[in-house]
Parts: structure tokens; C-alpha cells; sequence
């Protein structure tokens, strides 16, 4: 027992307000958007008959149908980097870095830029890439380089790096949560039957973790796929995704072909999430 | 004379409860009366029942049927805070944001008394339980005796007419049990309150209660003082729940000037019957023998007998424990008291045997 | 939670990688702060031709065509309304939760709906479906309930997890004191999970303030400060957009600053004087 009573009528009055609020402002607004993006004929009004001609219409056209393959290309691109580099930030973290002194430290270090703007955060790579931006300045006078490199703005490279600055938090964090509550006993255990360190970490701790970088994942891949301010900002206006072309299609007022491109994109993020489902949600997570 | 004539209500009165939980039963029929200021034990293994039994005389749980009257007065619809109890928790379950003082207080302030009251009466009852230097610490800082303290503490400080304690000694050091058991007895005895008392230590339960309950598979196997527990378990649980006990299953045989003779594996005994019925020629049944009651090296004379080999002999200072095997893979215990030098070997065939009076007979099993 | 490591090396590898990540995350709003001083004539990147507070003297003056401070405040009074009501929703619907109503597995599908619905298309079909109920987008209203819809899941799944490591013996100990659950609730339950409440609005506060997509599309006339700023960069990428950044980042870390220490003088109380 607790302060609420299991199936009482309170708890579905508590319930009520937030469910109502996301009703009102995200399943509604999505049905219309579907339906929107199903509108035939010539107007662009409720009265339009219903039909699929517009995705036909769009995913018939190869430039677009390989839009959605670079953007997905991307996703994947993205939530691998990231994947590798937040699991080595949070075993070091957590399991490497003994002194809790220098671990606070670092985790801060690590955990406070993402309360700050993420756009803020991606205007600050367009100095940071820039010809004679401070990556190059220090790359030059590392003696690395001899002149400055043009690709790192503007470019698919451009983009990659910030977005990898801005998401490997997010790989990470999940992981750090299921490597912390690994205890150490499990880890000794494995040494004292005579597993070394590699087989330890392949057979054992990888395993209890995997939960924790599916999750990261997950919250990656939607971050990327809905990504469209990154793109514009550190690409310039020389590249585009999946979100680029919604905001295009919008700005064209094309609202037929930016419901039928949202839609889309809204697909892919929940079967990415569905994917990730069926690999967690079996595994109790406690959360 | 008047006095007698005075009827006295039960402190607690549970009428046939049960509680399930989807398929599974946590309580099934379980009746219990306990009388004004009595100690109760509830013994039994892990989900026996005993906590969803406590936890309903709490409220905290509600049981799917029977009825609970504390005080005579039916309380089974009403929520914990409307009950006369109060509740210690293994843990303790103090509040950690609250300080001593505080926390010890809160159920004056939930009875609305006057802050200078409760400010007295928090005051007495920290010195009663010699904390009143801890008064302004956190639970934070507290070892588990001082935890433990604080919790009966907050409890009493209510005066209620139950106390319901689920194994609260389980979360201290060894060496403390012992001390706080004592304690703990004395203050039921000092000030009156029925003590309603979970556990699957038998130890702890005998020596506290006056009405030792043992519990399995939801069920009540048997209720009485531990004494007639000890002395006279009913079934083959208790038996076997309780330590030093051999049990020993078999069948029916014939019923002789109140001697039942017992056919089991081993041989055939014989068993009083005491005030059981006779059972039908053929039924199972089990009758058990305390392990301190063997005789070793039995000859003739000893009218149950059986040919054993001893397997391990433990030393525990106050008594010897012998482990023999017997036939048909029968484990036997046979303790000797009174330090005596060893007279069994590991690895020795013996003949232990019993008078018939010290095998109790159990009662028949439900069909 | 010392681990006994075997290899030295591994641990030197991790620790050089971790700390390259750590540079190279915190380099460019570096490279924006200093920039942010920049002369007069200093472009959007090096040189800087001179230091001077000219960019933030700038910001602070107002101008017809990029004046900065209303929008700020709009997204400042918009992101403390969403938090707030971030946080009373979360903590009823995570509290819900604990009731198991029935349907609450897909209650629980229905409040993360917010996070895989990609903004653009809530904001698109929030502006459509207020358009034609005939009601005018406008940043405290419109704006703000999509803003709560987004921070919503986030908050919701904090305070899951708090409620989750929330012992309930603590309130059942209170009930058996004689508090009612309203009692309970408000003196037991809620002083011990404020952490995760004050968590919660600092998560509504912060991912209301820099929302962007959703906003696009409800805001109306009057824009929040991330609008201003990808207007303004995208007429002209201007040093004044690095002093917003600076004084937004420094705002954040005086925020943190000031709830990390609220957090270690609570733990301190908590652990109580020594004796």
C-alpha cells in the first residue's frame, strides 16, 4: 500500500490531465497530419478525397527515395561513432577512473554543455571549423597541416563532427546507468574462474550493459533523424536530410508533400524505437 | 467476584481471512484470537503467509474475505490510520528527512495533539528508551540499535493496542539480537500491549511468545504455547520445522489398548494414540520422536527399534549431534545432552531405539 | 565502486580518449566565448582585431531589426511556465502510475509519444488543427502547450524512476502513524523526491528554452530567442549571435552552479550535524 490506492478511481484522475495534454497536443496533430498527407485531388482542403497517390507520387522519385537512404545512412553512421565513443567514455568513467574527485570533475565536464542551447552549441562550430577557425589554427600550428582545411565547414564532415559533439551524451548516459549497477563481485567472480580481462568484459559486462546502449541508441537515432538545425547551420545550405526537405516542402507551401515527408520520417523514428523494443523491453529495466 | 464475571475483548480477532494475489493464495483461512496483552509469534518459512497476515491487521493489505476485530470492534473496511496499531518494519523504515525528535513525534501530530505535548511527551519517551541524545540526529547517523530504538520509539509513542513487529531483529547484528529479544519482552510485559510478532526464527519465536502460531503455505499448521508446540507438534511440518525433531511417515496399522502400531519403511512402531481418532488399517500419517529422546545401543527391552549407520557426529558444546543413515535413505538426528564423552563413531552401525510413550503421533493428514 | 583494473593500458587509452572527447565537446563554445569579445570590426571568425565588449554593447542596445531582449524574456517566461506545469503533470501521472490504473501500459506508450513524434511534424499539425478551430497561434499559448508536450516524456520518465527508487515502507510506516495518504504525501513523500521534482523543472525549464522545431510553427508573430537567433543567422552570422550565446551558456552554468550547490547543502543537512 502507499499513498495511492492500487485501482482507484484517484489514480485515474491523476492520470487524466497529462494524458489529456498529450492527446490534445501530439495525437491529434498527428492524425491530422496523416490525414492531411492523404489528401488527393487538386485543393488543398478537408473536403479532398482520400488517397495514397501522394507517396506514391513521392517515393516514386529516386532523388527523394535515396534522400531517405543518406538520411538513414547518416542515423547509422552517427549512432555507431557515438556508440563506440560513449561506451568508452562510460567505462572509463565509471569503472576505470577511481578517484571520485576527478570523476566528478569529468562527468560534469562531460553532462553540463548539454544544459546549455543546443543551438547555441552548433552556431559555435561554425568559428570552430571555419578556414580560419581554431581547429585549423591549432591543427597548423601542431604542424600537422600546412594549410587549412576547406572541408571541415560546410560539409557532410561538418555536420558528422557536431552532431557527434552533441549526441555521444546521449549514447552515453545509458550506458553509464547499466555499467553502475554492475557490482564489482561479478567481475572478480569472472576472474576467479579463470576468464582474463578480455573475456570478462566480452562475455559479462557487455552483455549486462547491452540494454543501456540499445536505449542510447534509440534516443540517438531519433536526435538524428529529426536533426535539421545542425544541418543547417554547420552544413550551410549544401546538404539535406529527411528534416531539411519537410522545412523546404513547408517553406514552398507545399503542405501535401510536407505532411506526406513528416509522416515518413515519423514512421522510421517509431520503427527504429519498435526495433529497439523488442531487443529491451523484454529485460526488466526498472524504470 | 464481579471481575470475573467481566468479559474481556480480544485484543485482535481475525474471522477467517483470505488473500490472493491473481492465482496465487497468500492467506487461506487463517482464524486467530488473541487475547489483551499477549505475545504472539508468527513462525513459518518465507512465504508461509505470516507478513500478508500481519500486513492485513496493519490495512495495508486488504483481505478478498473474513473479518478483523481489534478491540472487540470490527475494523476490516477501515484504513490504517484509522486502526489502533502501530508497526515496526524490518528495516525500520525511519524517515530519513526528519529528525529524531521529529519522526518520534509525528504520530502525536497526526493525533492532533498540542505542540507542548508532544514536545513532553516525545521527551519521555526518548528517555525511556535512553536516546535522548540522538534527538536532533538523522537517521543518516544512526548505527542499527539506535535505529531499531528509535523506530519502537516512534511506534509506542502512540500508546497503541497492537504492536505489529515484522522481524525486527533481523537487520541487527548478531551479537545484538539477544540483547534487543530481552528488551523487547520486557517492554511487552512492562506496558501491557499485545505484541503481534513475525519470524522464521524458531528460536525467537519460542522464547518470546506466549502463543507461538506456526504458518505454512498460507495455512495455519498449528497454534499454541510453546511449550504444547514443542512438546506435541500436530503435523508433519511442524515436526520437521522445528529443530531436534525425527519424523518418520508410514501407514496405519492395528489400534491396541491405545497403541497404534505404524508401518513404515524402517519397521513397524508403535505410537500412542493419545486423543487422536483411530485411523482407518492402510492411511498415511507420520508421528515424529525428538532427537534427545533416543537410546543408544537399544537392546530388546526398547519396543521401536532401528539399525542405523552413523554418517557425521557435531559438537555444539551444550549437546552432540549424530546424523545416521538408515534404510531406505531414512535420515535420523540423535542428540546427546548433559557433555558427555563421545560414545558414537563416524562410521558406526548402531541400534537406536525409543519408549514407546516419546513417539507423538500426528494429526491425519486432509484427504 | 573501485574496480581492481588489470591493464594499465586500457585505462591510459580510455582516459586520453575521454578527455580528447571532453576538449573537443567544449572547444567550440570556447572558441564562441572568445570570440564574443571581438573588436569592432572583428569578423565571424579569426582574427579578432582588437578585444572589446562592442558585440555586447550591441545586444544590450535595442535596434529595429535585431533586438534580442524580447525575445528573451518571451522564452524565459515560457520555459519557467513549462516547467512549472511539466513538473505537476509528471509527478500526477507518475504517481498514476504507482496506482496501476487500468490501461496504464498504454498510458505509459501515450506519454512518450511526445519524444518519437519528430517536432516538426507536432508543431505542423498543432499550428493546422488550431488554425481550423480558428485559434491564433500565439507564444503563450499555442507555444506553450506543445512546449509542455515535448518536456512532458522526459519528465514523466524522471519521476518514474524516482518514484521507482522510493522505498514505499516509508509511506506505509506513516499510515500505520495515523496519517491519511494526503498527509502522507505531502509530508513523507513529497520532501523526500523534491530532488527529482527540482530535477524535473530544471529538465522542463531547459528543453523549453531551447526548443526550436515545434516553436517554428505555433509561435505566431512574437518569436522565442531561438527563432530570433536562426533569423538573425540566417540574414547574417554577426559576432552578436557569439555574445548571446555567451551570456545564454553563462546563464545555464549560473543555474547549475546554483542548483548543484542547493543539492550539496541538502545532502549535508540530510547526513545531519555529527554528533
Amino acid at each position: 500500500m502507499s499513498t495511492i490506492r492500487a485501482g482507484s478511481p484517484a489514480a485515474f484522475w491523476l492520470a487524466l490531465p497529462a494524458g489529456l495534454w498529450m492527446v490534445v497536443a501530439v495525437v491529434l496533430p498527428v492524425l491530422l497530419i496523416v490525414w492531411v498527407s492523404l489528401w488527393g485531388g487538386q485543393s488543398v482542403s478537408p473536403d479532398s478525397p482520400i488517397t495514397f497517390d501522394n507517396y506514391a507520387h513521392f517515393l516514386a522519385n529516386e532523388n527523394y527515395r535515396w534522400l531517405i537512404l543518406d538520411t538513414l545512412g547518416q542515423a547509422a553512421m552517427i549512432m555507431a561513432i557515438t556508440g563506440v565513443l560513449g561506451y568508452c567514455i562510460a567505462y572509463f568513467l565509471t569503472v576505470k577512473l577511481t578517484s571520485p574527485g576527478w570523476r566528478t570533475a569529468l562527468f560534469l565536464a562531460f553532462v553540463i554543455p548539454f544544459w546549455t542551447s543546443t543551438l547555441i552549441r552548433a552556431i559555435a562550430f561554425v568559428p570552430f571549423l571555419g578556414v580560419n577557425g581554431l581547429l585549423n589554427q591549432l591543427l597548423i600550428s601542431l604542424g600537422l597541416i600546412e594549410r587549412p582545411i576547406q572541408a571541415f565547414l560546410y560539409s557532410r564532415l561538418g555536420i558528422s563532427m557536431a552532431q557527434v559533439s552533441l549526441y555521444t551524451l546521449l549514447a552515453s548516459g545509458p550506458v553509464v546507468y547499466m555499467l553502475s549497477s554492475i557490482p564489482p563481485a561479478l567481475r572478480e567472480a569472472a576472474m576467479t574462474l579463470k576468464a582474463p580481462p578480455i573475456i570478462v568484459f566480452w562475455r559479462i559486462i557487455l552483455p549486462l550493459t547491452l540494454p543501456g546502449i540499445v536505449i542510447g541508441q534509440v534516443l540517438v537515432f531519433l536526435n538524428v533523424l529529426a536533426d535539421f538545425i545542425t544541418v543547417t547551420t554547420v552544413g550551410g545550405n549544401k546538404l539535406a536530410f529527411l528534416g531539411n526537405l519537410i522545412l523546404l516542402f513547408y517553406e514552398g507551401s507545399q503542405i501535401r508533400s510536407t505532411a506526406v515527408v513528416s509522416v515518413l520520417l515519423m514512421i522510421l523514428m517509431l520503427a527504429g524505437v519498435a526495433v529497439a523494443l523488442r531487443v529491451v523491453d523484454i529485460r526488466k529495466l526498472g524504470s | 467476584m464481579a471481575e470475573a464475571l467481566v468479559l474481556k475483548q480480544l485484543d485482535l480477532e481475525l474471522r477467517n481471512i483470505r488473500k490472493r494475489y491473481g492465482s496465487f493464495i497468500a492467506v487461506d483461512d487463517v482464524s486467530l484470537k488473541v487475547q489483551p496483552g499477549q505475545f504472539v509469534c508468527l513462525l513459518g518459512p518465507s512465504g508461509c503467509g505470516k507478513t500478508t497476515t500481519l500486513r492485513c491487521v496493519a490495512g495495508l493489505e486488504e483481505p478478498d474475505q473474513g473479518g478483523i476485530l481489534i478491540g472487540g470492534r470490527e475494523v476490516t473496511g477501515d484504513p490504517p490510520w484509522k486502526r489502533d496499531i502501530a508497526m515496526m518494519f524490518q528495516d525500520f523504515a525511519l524517515f530519513p528527512h526528519m529528525s529524531v525528535a521529529r519522526q518520534v513525534g509525528f504520530g502525536l501530530e497526526m493525533l492532533k495533539k498540542p505542540k507542548a505535548e508532544i514536545a513532553q511527551r516525545v521527551a519521555e519517551v526518548l528517555a525511556s528508551f535512553e536516546i535522548t541524545q540522538l534527538a536532533e540526529r538523522r537517521p543518516g547517523q544512526l548505527s542499527g540499535g539506535q535505529k531499531q530504538r528509535v523506530a519502537l520509539a516512534r511506534a509506542m509513542i502512540t500508546e497503541p493496542r497492537i504492536l505489529l513487529l515484522d522481524e525486527p531483529i533481523g537487520a541487527l547484528d548478531y551479537s545484538l539480537r539477544e540483547t534487543v529479544m530481552l528488551e523487547l519482552k520486557a517492554l511487552q510485559r512492562r506496558t501491557g500491549i499485545s505484541f503481534i510478532w513475525v519470524t522464521h526464527d524458531q528460536n525467537e519465536a519460542f522464547s518470546l511468545g506466549d502463543l507461538v502460531v506456526v504458518m505454512n503455505h498460507a495455512r495455519i499448521e498449528q497454534q499454541g504455547s510453546p511449550e504444547e508446540v514443542l512438546g506435541r507438534p500436530r503435523t508433519a511440518f511442524v515436526a520437521g520445522f522445528i529443530q531436534g525433531n525425527n519424523v518418520f511417515h508410514g501407514t496405519a496399522g492395528r489400534a491396541q489398548d491405545g497403541m497404534l502400531q505404524v508401518e513404515t519403511p524402517l519397521g513397524a512402531f508403535t505410537v500412542p494414540l493419545l486423543d487422536l481418532a483411530t485411523p482407518a488399517p492402510g492411511s498415511p500419517l507420520s508421528f515424529s520422536v525428538r532427537a534427545e529422546r533416543l537410546i543408544e545401543r537399544a537392546d530388546e527391552s526398547v519396543p521401536n527399534r532401528i539399525a542405523l549407520r552413523c554418517v557425521t557426529v557435531e559438537y555444539f558444546g551444550a549437546f552432540r549431534r549424530h546424523v545416521l543413515d538408515g534404510a531406505g535413505g531414512v535420515v535420523v538426528k540423535y542428540d546427546q545432552f548433559g557433555a558427555l564423552p563421545q560414545s558414537i563413531r563416524e562410521g558406526e552401525q548402531i541400534t537406536l531405539g525409543w519408549a514407546a510413550e516419546n513417539g507423538v503421533l500426528h494429526r491425519a493428514p486432509p484427504a | 565502486m573501485h574496480w581492481k583494473t588489470r591493464s594499465r593500458l586500457t585505462g591510459w587509452l580510455l582516459g586520453i580518449l575521454t578527455v580528447g572527447f571532453l576538449l573537443f565537446q567544449w572547444a567550440p563554445m570556447f572558441t564562441m566565448f572568445t570570440l564574443s569579445f571581438a573588436g569592432e570590426n572583428g569578423g565571424t571568425t579569426f582574427p579578432m582585431n582588437g578585444v572589446s565588449l562592442h558585440w555586447y554593447q550591441k545586444l544590450w542596445e535595442a535596434d529595429l531589426f535585431d533586438d534580442f531582449k524580447p525575445p528573451m524574456l518571451r522564452s524565459f517566461l515560457l520555459a519557467l511556465g513549462c516547467s512549472a506545469t511539466t513538473v505537476v503533470l509528471s509527478v500526477c501521472a507518475a504517481q498514476a502510475m504507482r496506482g496501476r490504473f487500468r490501461g496504464n501500459g498504454l498510458y505509459f506508450y501515450l506519454l512518450l509519444l511526445g519524444l518519437m513524434a519528430p517536432g516538426i511534424l507536432v508543431g505542423f499539425g498543432f499550428a493546422i488543427l488550431t488554425r481550423l478551430l480558428g485559434i491564433e497561434g500565439t507564444w503563450n499559448t499555442t507555444a506553450y502547450v506543445v512546449h509542455v508536450s515535448w518536456a512532458l516524456p522526459f519528465g514523466f520518465l524522471t519521476m518514474l524512476a524516482v518514484f521507482n527508487r522510493f522505498d514505499p515502507k516509508l509511506e506505509e510506516a506513516a499510515l500505520t502513524l495515523g496519517a491519511d495518504r494526503v498527509t502522507a504525501f505531502r509530508r513523507i513523500t513529497w520532501p523526500i523526491i523534491l530532488p527529482g521534482v527540482i530535477g524535473t523543472a530544471l529538465f522542463g525549464f531547459s528543453l523549453s528554452y531551447d526548443e526550436y522545431a515545434r516553436t517554428l510553427f505555433t509561435v505566431g508573430s512574437d518569436g522565442t530567442l531561438p527563432l530570433a537567433v536562426m533569423a538573425q543567422l540566417d540574414r547574417q552570422l554577426t559576432p552578436e549571435l557569439y555574445a548571446i550565446g555567451s551570456v545564454t551558456t553563462a546563464m545555464s552554468l549560473v543555474v547549475i552552479a546554483l542548483c548543484s550547490i542547493g543539492f550539496w547543502l541538502r545532502a549535508r543537512a540530510l547526513r545531519g550535524r555529527p554528533a
